[in-house]
């Protein structure tokens, strides 16, 4: 019996995926558990296992391509066992004849053009093909990748044509050859809506749907600045991971926010759900772009471990091994640009959670203490709530206790 | 370095191990006073004496039975079929016993021979005596098969050839007897299952055996006028087949032409493109790999039509052509 295999759904949100890669080549055999494909979905990459055993006997789309959920992406079966449904949503429609496959109208490419296009993930479609009977050859998408500059960040690597100089109407004055001017013509650069930026473009147009305020305050970091110098080679020396301000706030913000039930909550199907446990996610900038990562129980953590979690997520976060599991289930947000020049910015809600914390840099500024004008580290915070959950007095509560909890972290141990 | 022709070479090798080792003998028809139907032995017979050149009757199964028992007894036998075509004679002696013998005694006895096999057409000698049969040969396990297309080849080829512990089938090419080139006077040692890259270049890879190198090589010099940068690969031994330098080339150039005289249908060629499209090679291909080869015939009488049988510099020039451009 020939099974299919689907492309999974693997959260309330998710409606596409994307084919990374196919693990296992048409006609082998694959053990049930076997992993065949590796999908990207939600800003995460994870591997397809077959559900059957059998050979693999057809993938319907090309590496790269992207899957509505539930839709089938390949069949597992006995060797010339025919396929007898037909697909009809993708590309290269299929019949069965006789017992074999058939395939109509497939682009016609020479290997290297196939390897070639696969390493800078161009969709051949595009390409027109200059071989015998419209074949595309490696020049044809060579060619293509020169006038499409920086289709893929690899792009650069390859042998492309330089760049044509404007050269000047005419002879120059000795009557030499026409001198070029240094104005490049370089076409306008596009890139597909696709992985993980399709995934923050969805969500963050989702999340404007959301009636949100922010909300600011300022925060004399004065104390947090000493208790992380105090803290820092202590903890470096227990796990050998340097103490963040991102690690503090996570702790200090568990630590507060348990007070405050309507703020670590959601809304679910029109149910506000406040959580028993504190998930803090906390936006990391990766080379594939935005991911949100989740320390999960912080309120149970000590700084220690929020430490040593923040590290191995992030690691795992860059190389693009973050696990699903890792980043479902946030509670609150915490958005820190406080490596940048930035002193305070509007954050906009991760759905479906009540809230999310956006952090400035620190700085010394003068400021007013009993008349007097004093030097203190600053830093700015901006709430962002989903006014439907909470209202502004108990938003504005969180943040003036927050700030009280960062000016004098020492509660901590009450 | 002088300059001597690739029979010479072939003759300084055998004489050369003789010299120094008493097991090694040549046997063959004609090959005595009358110095070989090519002339190769010319001399030997006189240096070392009737017996070591043993002339023997017209029976090549005869001549390969008593090589084959020889080489198992210790002695290491270089024996001349007189034209290649003959080896169908002797075949019973060379596939089902030679090539076995080693296996079958689990190791312990060893076939030590070299079988010298002048082949191919464009002498004038006609269907049954200008034919290229290697492949044939190259399909029994036990064999090992060697095609030099030069006289530096030849000479440290079948050095190799005699001092390796298996049957080696020798296929020379009776144009090429002639041909010069620059030969060491030392003893020499080229490897069997190296290949030589002839001449370098970045378009198209050519794989020729035997004389088609030296077209390939004319047509090369043909292609360049064009702009096209043809890389030559002489694979030297056909078993064991040099497969990794074949493979680099072809990823290098992405495009390959396999030629030899043999008849295109079945010939050794097959088996060179099955090797590149089965091999990591294959995503690298830009155009489909082709072969060039005999026309499916008894090579003619007629010389006109005998040159028509078999691949020249013109169909290499046109295919390689056609592999580029389309």
């Amino acid at each position: 019996m020939v099974s299919k295999v689907v492309m999974p759904k693997l959260g309330a949100t998710m409606e596409k995926g994307t084919i990374v890669k196919w693990l296992a080549p048409v006609g082998d055999y694959v053990e049930s558990g076997d992993p065949i494909a590796e999908i990207q979905t939600d800003k995460i990459t994870l591997e397809i296992e077959a559900e059957a055993s059998g050979v693999l006997l057809k993938t319907l789309y090309d590496e790269g391509s992207e899957v509505t959920v539930q839709e089938v992406i390949a069949y597992i079966g006995q060797e010339d066992e025919k396929i007898i449904e037909k697909c009809e949503d993708h590309i290269t429609e299929e019949t069965t004849i006789e017992g074999n496959l058939f395939f109509k109208d497939k682009i016609r490419r020479t290997p290297a053009a196939r390897k070639l296009a696969r390493i800078y993930q161009i969709n051949l479609e595009n390409v027109p093909g200059t071989g015998r009977m419209g074949m595309i050859k490696k020049s044809d998408v060579e060619n293509y990748l020169a006038n499409n500059k920086k289709t893929s960040p690899l792009s650069d690597t390859v042998h492309l044509k330089e760049p044509h100089l404007v050269s000047s109407p005419g002879p120059d004055q000795s009557g030499n050859k026409p001198i070029p001017i240094s104005a490049e013509v370089v076409d306008d650069q596009r890139m597909k809506l696709t992985g993980i930026r399709k995934v923050v473009a969805d969500r963050m147009t989702q999340s404007m749907q959301i009636p949100q305020v922010t909300l600011m305050s300022e925060v004399d970091m004065t104390n947090c600045v000493e208790l992380r110098k105090n803290l820092l080679p202590i903890i470096e020396k227990t796990n050998g991971f340097r103490l963040s301000y991102n690690d503090i706030l996570i702790k200090i913000v568990a630590h507060t926010i348990r007070r405050y039930p309507t703020l670590n909550a959601s809304l679910q199907n029109d149910e506000i759900v406040c959580h028993s446990s504190v998930n803090i996610g906390f936006a990391v900038d990766t080379p594939a772009g935005l991911v949100v990562p989740v320390v999960k129980n912080a309120q149970k953590l000590g700084l220690v471990s929020i430490t040593e979690t923040c590290n191995q997520l992030i690691r795992l976060a860059r190389e693009g091994n973050l696990k699903y599991e890792q980043m479902r289930e946030g509670t609150l947000t915490i958005s820190n640009l406080g490596k940048y020049e930035i002193d305070e910015f509007t954050p906009i809600i991760n759905p479906p959670e009540a809230a999310i914390l956006g952090v400035g840099r620190i700085r010394p500024k003068p400021v007013v203490i009993n008349e007097e004008i004093k030097i203190k580290s600053t830093m700015k915070l901006s709430l962002t709530f989903d006014h439907r959950i909470v209202d502004g007095a108990p938003a504005a509560a969180f943040l003036s206790a927050l700030k009280e909890t960062l000016e004098c972290p020492y509660q901590l141990f009450m | 370095m002088r300059t001597i022709t690739y029979s010479e070479a072939i003759r300084e090798a055998m004489s050369q191990i003789m010299r120094h080792n008493p097991d090694v003998f040549i046997m063959g028809e004609d090959i005595g006073v009358y110095g070989g139907a090519f002339g190769l032995t010319n001399g030997m017979i006189e240096e070392f004496g009737a017996e070591r050149v043993r002339i023997t009757p017209i029976s090549e199964a005869a001549i390969t039975g008593c090589a084959t028992g020889a080489a198992m007894t210790g002695m290491r036998p270089i024996l001349e079929i007189q034209f290649s075509d003959f080896v169908m004679i002797a075949a019973d002696n060379l596939v089902n016993q030679a090539a076995k013998m080693r296996y079958m005694f689990g190791g312990k006895a060893k076939v030590p021979m070299v079988v010298r096999l002048p082949g191919g057409s464009g002498a004038g000698f006609a269907a049954q005596h200008s034919q290229s049969l290697e492949a044939w040969m190259t399909h029994i396990p036990g064999l090992k098969v060697v095609q030099p297309s030069n006289a530096y080849d030849a000479k440290g080829l079948m050095i190799a050839a005699i001092n390796d512990d298996n049957p080696v089938l020798f296929y020379e090419h009776k144009l090429l007897y002639n041909e010069t080139g620059e030969v060491p006077r030392e003893e020499y040692e080229i490897p069997l299952g190296k290949a030589h890259v002839k001449r370098t270049g970045s378009d198209v890879t050519i794989v020729a055996t035997g004389i088609m190198v030296k077209k390939a090589m004319e047509a090369a010099e043909e292609l360049e006028k064009d702009g096209i940068l043809a890389e030559i690969i002489d694979p030297r031994t056909l078993v064991p087949l040099d497969q990794e330098v074949i493979i680099n080339s072809v990823k290098k150039t992405g495009r390959v032409l396999v030629v030899h005289e043999a008849v295109k249908r079945g010939g050794y060629g097959a088996e060179i493109a099955s090797m590149i499209a089965e091999s990591d090679a294959f995503d690298y291909l830009d155009a489909p790999i082709k072969r060039l080869g005999g026309v499916e015939t008894p090579i003619p009488y007629n010389p006109g039509l005998e040159q028509k049988a078999v691949p020249q510099v013109q169909d290499m020039l046109q295919e390689c052509r056609k592999i580029v451009m389309e």
